[in-house]
């Protein structure tokens, strides 16, 4: 399939220390984008880039085959909902949506009004044309910088840290909605997180991002399974990490990193020795520590009847990841 | 706009705003810097006196002005008694009068042959009039009375801000009431004093309408400037206006180092304390009796200013309380276009230099208004806050210096003796007012806004006047009304600058009184007070 949005050894320095890239990756038509990262990571700048609040310093992006890579943000027509959605003050609902649309020749006004109301209707405001923005709550007005994204057809869709605002409760909801809607109307987007789950439950693909430079893109699964870097294996998902004796123990090789996410642990009847040093119940099952002989401390995922603390236990590894020990 | 037209842009600002506040003051540093000029200030004890005076009357006016403002602010802001609100309005009544207006109101009021004295006089039979309201203490009676309104609305600020939990938890651990103001409260409220401090000190340093009117053989440095210049000693007038502006500058420095930072805002908001009711019924009516009174007090001058006004010329002799009221001294004013010219002159030049200030605050907060790009940031913020440290009285002989000359080549033309002048004079003073609220106003923007108005397809024009203007309005016209205000009772600049084809308003009572047209100069003052109540009603909203 044949990329639609593509940036092209895209770099932006902000001072001798810190840069974003250079990064390339290719978006395709319809796709919902994930940018993980820690906070620093370069994943907001990759998203203003691509919205042309920032000019790249190199390399090129690509939008349909058209070079926007000089198009200011006003002709590149990219949806933007911002992270604390920036709705203006001073104009109600129905003005906030139309914004866009407005000024796009005479006599269209009730073009203008009827499309309001569709965007409304699709992110569930029919009728809030004439509400001021404040009345609202904070899920609302998420909605309305949505439709207002949405109103002008935009070519494709960025969200910055789009549930960042939200009430915890309302955040799981919002985001199955929020992928329905994006589905639903098809456009390729974009959003920016530091939350793994938020990017693995939105996101058809994830790209991950640490200190400017894409580590690796790709689906939940495969970042999960196959992480391409030691920083994605822990940065995404739990994960225990070991070197030296522990390692080796478990099958690493000399010089390499083990790492192992809890639920590929089993407490068994042969395998690293190690005493229970706590457990953390949560329900359905429970997290055990368990302390290696050599000191090692690792989590083990098992039933919440599985051990007591104080218990001496064997581990039992299902499946195991191993990277090169990088300069540290 | 691209980088480089950014640049130029910020440049052309730049140049524009030293060539207008900065460079007449080099001008008039460099001439005053003549031997004969610099002996003949030096030589003269007069002079000496003069600088002194302006420094401790100065200083005695922060004093004042403090010791009734910052009482009053607590009063308002924690103690809860009947009539807090109404009387809370009254507090900023001093605002409205233009300084000369405020110090013709003294004069009909307290002088002399005011309305007070005459009612003494009249009750212990004395022969003449009991005192003279004159010298020193003339002066910081205005002082007080029209510069406590920036301690109050300070501190009131200050207090507001004031997380009540830090007050109760000074208390929990064992500080009784006045511990904790002395150890909390006031340490918190540093900044808003000493803001108010250098708020009051500037203001009165600059202060000529009181002196000029009260001081009598008590000068100041800004009445010695004035009355140099009107004897044709300009050298003299700049070497006098060149000491003023350093001690100015020196108090500035002095003050600023111990305004300190502002704590309370990097701390975070918490919720005042609430205001406490006054419950002993003794107290209480003490407390509402004295605000009241205050408030007599403060409105005093405009009501004396209105009665005076509907005195009709030279029926006002002996008696207590004038003995004939008419309107005709408004009919005269609005009836021969000879006295109605002056009020068009200010109404057109205030009008003129706010939106002129306004248009150079605005291009400052487009240019530089924002996080990024940094250049000239510094040296426009500077420049825009420059007038305000220099009085008027200095900066209008700097102006008339730098532009007495014709010489095109350095900048400078022949405005003396023009219209324009004057216009430009406001507009420089201006300045600071409306580019503080400008750039203010700028900074609260959020910038994710105007980016959002350019992702929906709005380019840089239509981003500011749809999203940008309209965000600003609220500082514009806070801005813009203080500005017009200042501009429409200015004195201080006038006197120095006006000519017979701009006279304003206040040059305009001044030969009112000098003519005994008591009347049509009270209704001048009248009608400056409803123009600048109205302006400031309409600008200046919460």
């Amino acid at each position: 399939m044949s990329a639609f949005v593509s940036l092209d050894g895209v770099r932006k320095q902000w001072s001798h220390s810190v840069a974003v890239g250079p990064l390339s990756a290719e978006i395709r038509r319809g796709e919902i984008l994930a940018l993980l990262g820690p906070s620093g990571s370069g994943k907001t700048t990759v998203l203003r880039l691509l919205a042309g609040f920032e000019t790249p310093d190199a390399g090129r992006i690509l939008v349909a085959g058209e070079d926007v890579t000089s198009v200011p943000p006003a002709q590149r027509r990219c949806g933007m909902v911002f992270q604390h959605y920036a709705l203006f003050p001073h104009l109600d609902v129905g003005e906030n949506v139309a914004f866009g649309l407005s000024g796009r020749g005479r006599g269209e006004g009730e073009r203008v009004a009827a499309k309001v109301a569709e965007v409304l209707a699709l992110v569930g405001l029919d009728g809030f044309e004439r509400r001021q923005v404040h009345e609202l709550s904070g899920g609302q007005q998420q909605r309305v910088a949505l439709a207002r994204a949405l109103a002008p057809e935009p070519r494709m869709l960025l969200l910055d840290e789009p549930l960042s605002n939200l009430d915890p409760s309302l955040r799981e909801r919002t985001r199955r909605e929020l992928r329905a809607l994006i589905k639903r109307v098809g456009i390729t987007t974009i959003f920016v997180t530091h939350e793994q789950e938020e990017a693995f439950d939105l996101g058809d693909r994830v790209a991950v991002l640490q200190a400017g430079r894409l580590e690796q893109l790709a689906t939940p699964d495969e970042l999960y399974e196959r992480p391409a870097s030691l920083f994605v294996a822990t940065f995404v998902g739990r994960a225990n990490v070991v070197r030296g004796a522990t390692a080796r123990a478990l099958g690493a090789r000399d010089g390499q990193v083990l790492v192992v996410r809890p639920e590929r642990l089993r407490l068994g009847d042969a395998g690293v020795p190690g005493v229970v040093r706590e457990r953390r119940y949560t329900g359905a099952a429970a997290f055990y520590q368990v302390e290696t002989e050599t000191g090692d401390r690792l989590e083990v995922l098992a039933g919440p009847e599985a051990a007591a603390v104080g218990d001496r236990v064997y581990l039992e590894p299902l499946r195991c990841l191993t990277f090169p020990e990088g300069p540290a | 706009m691209s980088a480089r037209l950014g640049f130029g842009a910020r440049a052309a600002l730049t140049l524009l705003l030293a060539w207008l506040v900065l460079y007449p003051m080099l001008i008039v540093v460099r001439e005053a810097a003549h031997a004969d000029a610099l002996r003949a200030f030096a030589s003269r004890p007069g002079e000496w006196r003069a600088l002194w005076a302006s420094v401790w009357i100065s200083v005695a006016s922060v004093g004042l002005a403090a010791a009734i403002g910052v009482p009053l602010a607590f009063l308002f802001e924690w103690l809860e008694f009947p009539g807090r609100k109404t009387l809370g309005s009254f507090i900023a009544l001093p605002a409205v009068l233009p300084p000369f207006v405020g110090v013709i109101a003294f004069q009909f009021l307290y002088g002399e042959s005011g309305f007070v004295a005459r009612a003494v006089q009249r009750l212990f039979g004395l022969e003449q009039a009991p005192w003279q309201l004159q010298g020193a203490g003339a002066i910081l009676l205005v002082h007080a009375y029209s510069m406590y309104v920036y301690f109050y609305l300070l501190t009131r600020a200050g207090l507001a801000k004031l997380d009540g939990s830090m007050l109760e938890a000074a208390q929990a651990l064992g500080a009784g009431r006045w511990e904790t103001l002395r150890r909390v409260t006031l340490p918190l409220l540093r900044p808003s004093l000493a803001g108010a401090a250098l708020l009051v000190f500037m203001t009165a340093l600059g202060s000529f309408s009181a002196p000029y009117v009260f001081g009598g053989g008590f000068r100041v440095m800004t009445t010695q400037i004035v009355a140099a210049k009107l004897n044709g000693e300009l050298s003299l007038a700049m070497v006098e206006s060149v000491a003023l502006a350093l001690v100015t500058v020196l108090g500035l420095a002095l003050l600023r180092r111990t305004e300190g930072d502002d704590v309370l805002t990097a701390l975070g908001k918490g919720t005042a304390p609430r205001r406490r009711p006054i419950r002993r019924p003794g107290v209480r009516a003490l407390a509402t009796a004295a605000g009241w009174a205050l408030a007599a007090l403060l409105l005093l001058p405009h009501l004396t200013l209105g009665l005076v006004s509907l005195v009709p010329y030279a029926s006002w002799t002996t008696e207590t309380l004038p003995p004939l009221l008419s309107l005709v001294n408004y009919q005269r004013l609005f009836g021969e276009p000879e006295r109605l010219r002056p009020l068009m002159n200010s109404l057109w030049m205030a009008a003129a230099s706010t939106g002129a200030a306004m248009a150079v605050a605005l291009a400052a907060g487009a240019l530089v208004g924002r996080r990024r790009p940094w250049q000239f940031r510094g040296p426009i913020e500077a420049l825009i806050a420059l007038p305000w440290a220099l009085p008027g009285t200095v900066f209008a002989v700097a102006l008339m210096t730098a532009f007495g000359v014709h010489d095109p080549l350095r900048l400078r033309w022949v405005l003396v003796g023009t219209t324009v002048l004057l216009p430009l004079a406001y507009l420089a003073r201006n300045l600071p007012v409306t580019g503080r609220a400008v750039l203010a106003g700028y900074r609260q923007l959020d910038p994710a806004l105007e980016e959002a108005a350019a992702s929906l397809g709005a380019g840089r024009g239509a981003t500011f006047r749809r999203v940008t203007l309209p965000l600003l309005t609220p500082a514009l016209a806070a801005g813009g009304s203080l500005a017009f205000v200042a501009a429409l009772g200015d004195f201080v600049t006038s006197i120095v600058l006006y000519t017979p084809d701009n006279r304003p308003i206040s040059i305009e009572i001044m030969s009112s009184l000098r003519v005994s047209e008591l009347g049509v100069a009270a209704a001048f003052g009248v009608i400056l007070m409803l123009v600048s109540a109205a302006v400031l009603g309409v600008g200046v909203r919460r």
